[in-house]
């Protein structure tokens, strides 16, 4: 695998040995116990500065993946590595530590603002949880974020229904940067708004990106989408990462038959790719 | 929140209640223990704004009750002696809310007449000064026991929700237990095991511990299923990604999801105990004398006699109704209010 | 099958629950029977020491409970101090009182509930709807007491009902029809009255199960295919709505025995609710006990059975 980062990194920001993830689930009535294996013996690696896309269908285990790295859910067996740090190992303080480093923004992003609060108190909210700062800070960096985003300064006291789709996902975007994060998950983050929607907040991103060096793992089912941002993309077919190249490589040489079923779909969009990456 | 006039209705008309019971010494033209032997089962004594020769009076007058010769136990108008009514009135001792004496009376009449605005019962008691004492004990019952009852709720449906697994397992289980026991019975036989003769005071906090011990189950389980659902969602899995403890979580984003089941349940709930309390003294096995309850008001109507001759004995029962439709009014609107929130 | 055992299991465990409480409360009652013999100069305390241990009352709490629950289960449940009588076949008689009125209740109140709380459904929103609306609505705050003191008004001043009670005088020297006459008479109100107070309840659940269901896309293309609405309603719509219903019927079938306490005292029909009062006032705990037990076995017979039917009627769950 090589890595085609616009940075060369030396180690990755991310490292996932074998990362394996089942659970058990009952049947409603009966009770009975089957298992369901989310993700198996998955390897991938994250270069520093980098943009990873993760393509899948649905039930691919990209989600599990995902929030396996961001410390929501156990993995059953397996290795996850953060910037040289075993993630798996760390105690209470250096998983509240870790936090600050990795961030998810969710597809929908209603759902992912509690309704009842101001947009304020929603980007302020992750340094209200860390004890970051008195209330005057906060505020200020909250403006900070807003405008970083694009997002007016009057929309401060807003409660999210009062924003569109496009401006509830900078509004989440903003508050994951308030803790200065050096990961950003994107799980389908994108796949709700409308493309003009989507333009605009790709292209923040990419300015983010070199203006805070972020790395960024977008999480996907749309190629076309992933074509257009990603430096390398890895495939996941029933719980197996089955392809890890960089992007212009899966165009051009796609291996796994998942992969090739995809880009077959979509012949037009190999015209556009070769066009564009030729 | 204009369009909502029956909640507000409803809350207008409980509020009132509430009012007037807490002030009963106040309302109430006389002590709840004062006693008429002269006048025992008197009918309502009606207030009249026309007196003997027809004039319009301002201060409207009450006329005295004479026992009738022809008919042994009923009662005559003697419209000879007239009796004004009076506001502000000095009459017998009362503390406020327990506090400090007062005895000024919202209304009543000179001695010897008297004013039985709902009649009197077998010992000569006004029934609407013991409507109004019997209204604290009655209404505070279902208060309380409610209040229990949820808080129970609140803290075994957030446990069992938040966490899940086997703490879920057993407090659930546990839960269907007590759903699963008849609670009149089982009150019964709580009180059974008492003592007969424990004060008053005791007998009305043990029942109302029973009824909050009993009635945990359904506000657990429903609370549960509200912070089941809050658990999963992506503001709540947002805010663990920053550290959050499950306390904060709890506290800042997945209880007030339950803020509007605790209200309808509350608002369900207290109706339920009231009645409780009402049937168990009515029974005779509730709150006993002195203590006036709606219950005991009621539990003369057992006997034949008065329940076929004295018909203003049924009136505290008639205002019952109200009271209940108040606080089914609120319960359903809460229910409407919630399903129109969004998501 | 699975689920059958499970919830089998379930309730065996309720039960187990239940004769502990009930045990607990017999023996930490206040007063008991030696206590009041040791007060009583005229025996000894060894002679109570004796009695003591012959009733197995010196020995620890999990042999007395096994002894205890071994008795009730072969059928004693203790003898009654005021009727003088051993306190199942008082119990039992009491049952079958109860039951009559409960039973009649519980089927008269189905009987019309089904069909209100489907004409309500299907007319939702409509005037039919919201006039039964309301009369549920008031029918439901009316407190029970309040209506049984009513229907005994009626019966005192009307005449036409007696006026509580199961059997008139003389019930012993009249003939077999006459006798099915007079207790039908006596159980006329309270059954009535029972009846209402379980109807509002059971039209608003069958209502809003209903209403769920014509909501659904099958029903929709039923219409489409042109079904008669009665044959809609009963054949298809019903018959769909019917889980949360049979857990509704268990319910109904469970409370059979509690529900009726309070009009059997009004209306002074000879139930297990009087019986309690009394034994309460009485202070006659095994009698307490014993309806106790009871009530929470059929309670617990009646959710399970509920349990059954769904497993019967819901092939979903037999798939599983």
């Amino acid at each position: 695998m090589t890595s085609f980062g616009s940075a060369i990194s030396e180690q990755p920001l991310v490292q996932i040995k074998g990362l394996t993830k089942q659970y058990v689930q009952r049947r409603p009535f009966t009770r009975e116990k089957f298992t369901v294996r989310a993700l198996d013996n998955v390897n991938l690696t994250v270069g520093k500065g980098t943009t990873l896309g993760l393509l899948g269908e649905s039930g691919a285990g990209k989600s599990t993946l995902v929030r396996c790295l961001a410390l929501l859910e156990a993995p059953s067996s397996g290795e996850i590595w953060f910037d040289g740090v075993n993630v798996l190992t760390l105690k209470k303080k250096g998983v509240s530590g870790l936090r600050r480093q990795i961030q998810i923004i969710f597809q929908d992003a209603s759902s992912a603002l509690n309704p009842r609060l101001t947009a304020g108190e929603i980007i302020a909210e992750p340094l209200v949880i860390q004890r970051e700062g008195t209330k005057e800070q906060r505020r200020q960096r909250t403006l900070g974020l807003m405008e970083q985003v694009g997002l007016p300064a009057n929309a401060e006291r807003k409660l999210p229904l009062d924003f569109s789709g496009g401006q509830r996902q900078r509004l989440a975007i903003a508050r994951a940067l308030a803790l200065e994060p050096r990961l950003l998950i994107f799980d389908e983050a994108l796949s709700h708004l409308d493309l003009a929607n989507q333009e605009i907040i790709l292209e923040l991103l990419a300015l983010l990106q070199k203006t805070h060096a972020l790395t960024y793992i977008h999480v996907s089912h749309d190629l076309r989408m992933l074509s257009g941002m990603t430096d390398e993309i890895a495939v996941m077919y029933e719980s197996k990462v089955v392809e890890h190249k960089s992007t212009p490589e899966i165009f051009a040489h796609p291996e796994h038959a998942y992969t090739r079923d995809l880009l077959e779909a979509m012949p037009a969009l190999e015209t556009i790719c070769r066009e564009r990456l030729a | 929140m204009k369009r909502r006039y029956k909640l507000w209705c409803a809350l207008a008309l409980l509020a009132a209640f509430h009012l007037f019971v807490l002030f009963a010494g106040f309302f109430a033209p006389y002590s709840y223990s004062a006693q008429d032997r002269d006048l025992p089962y008197a009918p309502p004594i009606g207030i009249h704004f026309f007196d003997a020769r027809g004039e319009f009076r301002v201060r409207p007058l009450v006329y005295a009750l004479q026992d009738d010769a022809h008919a042994p136990g009923a009662y005559k108008v003697d419209k000879a002696h007239p009796y004004p009514l009076h506001f502000f009135v000095r009459g017998s001792d009362y503390k406020v809310a327990g506090l400090f004496h007062s005895s000024i009376h919202f209304f009543g009449v000179e001695a010897p007449g008297r004013i039985f605005l709902m009649g009197t019962d077998g010992y000569g008691r006004d029934q609407l000064t013991r409507f109004l004492y019997g209204g604290q004990v009655s209404l505070a019952a279902g208060l309380i026991a409610a209040g229990l009852s949820v808080i129970l709720g609140i803290f075994v449906g957030a446990l069992a929700g938040f966490y899940g697994g086997w703490i879920d397992e057993i407090l659930m289980r546990g839960g269907e237990l007590f759903l699963a026991l008849p609670w009149l019975y089982l009150l019964f036989a709580v009180r059974a095991a008492l003592p007969l003769h424990i004060a008053q005071w005791q007998v009305f906090l043990l029942l109302l511990a029973v009824c909050g011990i009993i009635g945990w189950a359904r506000p657990a389980r429903l609370i549960r299923g509200a912070v089941l659902s809050a658990k999963e969602r992506n503001f709540v899995v947002a805010a663990r990604t920053f550290g959050a403890s499950d306390f904060y979580l709890l506290r800042r984003h997945v209880l007030p999801q339950t803020y509007g089941i605790i209200l309808t349940q509350i608002a369900l709930l207290i109706p339920q105990f009231i009645l409780a309390e009402v049937t168990l003294t009515f029974l005779g096995l509730g709150v006993g004398e002195p203590m006036a309850s709606w219950g005991g008001l009621l539990s003369s109507l057992q006997h034949y006699y008065v329940l076929a001759s004295y018909w203003w004995m049924f009136v505290p029962a008639l205002l019952l109704i109200p009271v209940f439709v108040a606080y089914y009014t609120i319960a359903d609107e809460l229910q409407e209010h919630l399903k129109s929130v969004p998501l | 099958m699975r689920y059958l055992i499970r919830r089998l299991a379930h309730a065996l465990l309720l039960l187990l629950a239940i004769s502990v409480f009930s045990f607990a409360l017999l023996q930490w009652t206040p007063g008991n029977f030696f206590d009041a013999m040791r007060l009583d100069p005229r025996v000894s305390a060894q002679t109570v020491e004796g009695l003591r241990s012959q009733f197995g009352m010196n020995q620890p709490y999990i042999l007395r409970y096994m002894r205890w629950a071994h008795s009730v289960i072969k059928g004693n449940m203790g003898y009654s101090f005021s009727y003088d009588a051993p306190v199942a076949p008082l119990l039992w008689v009491r049952t079958r009182n109860t039951l009559l009125l409960t039973g009649t209740a519980t089927l008269l109140a189905w009987l019309l509930a089904i069909p209100i709380g489907v004409w309500s459904a299907a007319s939702k929103g409509r005037l039919a709807d919201r006039l039964c609306g309301m009369g549920v609505s008031a029918l439901l705050a009316i407190p029970d007491l309040l209506l049984f003191l009513f229907l005994l008004l009626l019966a005192v001043r009307t005449g036409w009902f007696p006026p509580g009670g199961m059997l008139s005088a003389g019930f012993g020297r009249l003939d077999f029809w006459s006798r099915v006459k007079d207790i039908a008479i006596h159980f006329a109100l309270p059954t009535a009255g029972l009846a209402l107070t379980m109807l509002p309840v059971l039209v608003r659940h069958i209502r809003s199960a209903l209403i769920e269901t014509l909501e659904s896309p099958f029903i929709r293309a039923a219409r489409g295919h042109g079904i008669p609405r009665m044959r809609l309603l009963f054949r298809y719509a019903l018959p769909a709505a019917s889980n949360p219903l049979i857990s509704l019927l268990g319910l109904s079938i469970a409370m059979m025995l509690s529900g009726s306490a309070l009009v059997e005292v009004i209306m002074s029909w000879p139930g297990l609710g009087p019986l309690m009062v009394q034994a309460i006032l009485a202070r006659d705990i095994y009698v307490v006990a014993g309806i106790v037990i009871f009530s929470s076995v059929f309670l617990i017979a009646g959710n399970l059975l509920g349990d059954v039917l769904l497993f019967v009627s819901d092939p979903r769950i037999r798939v599983e």
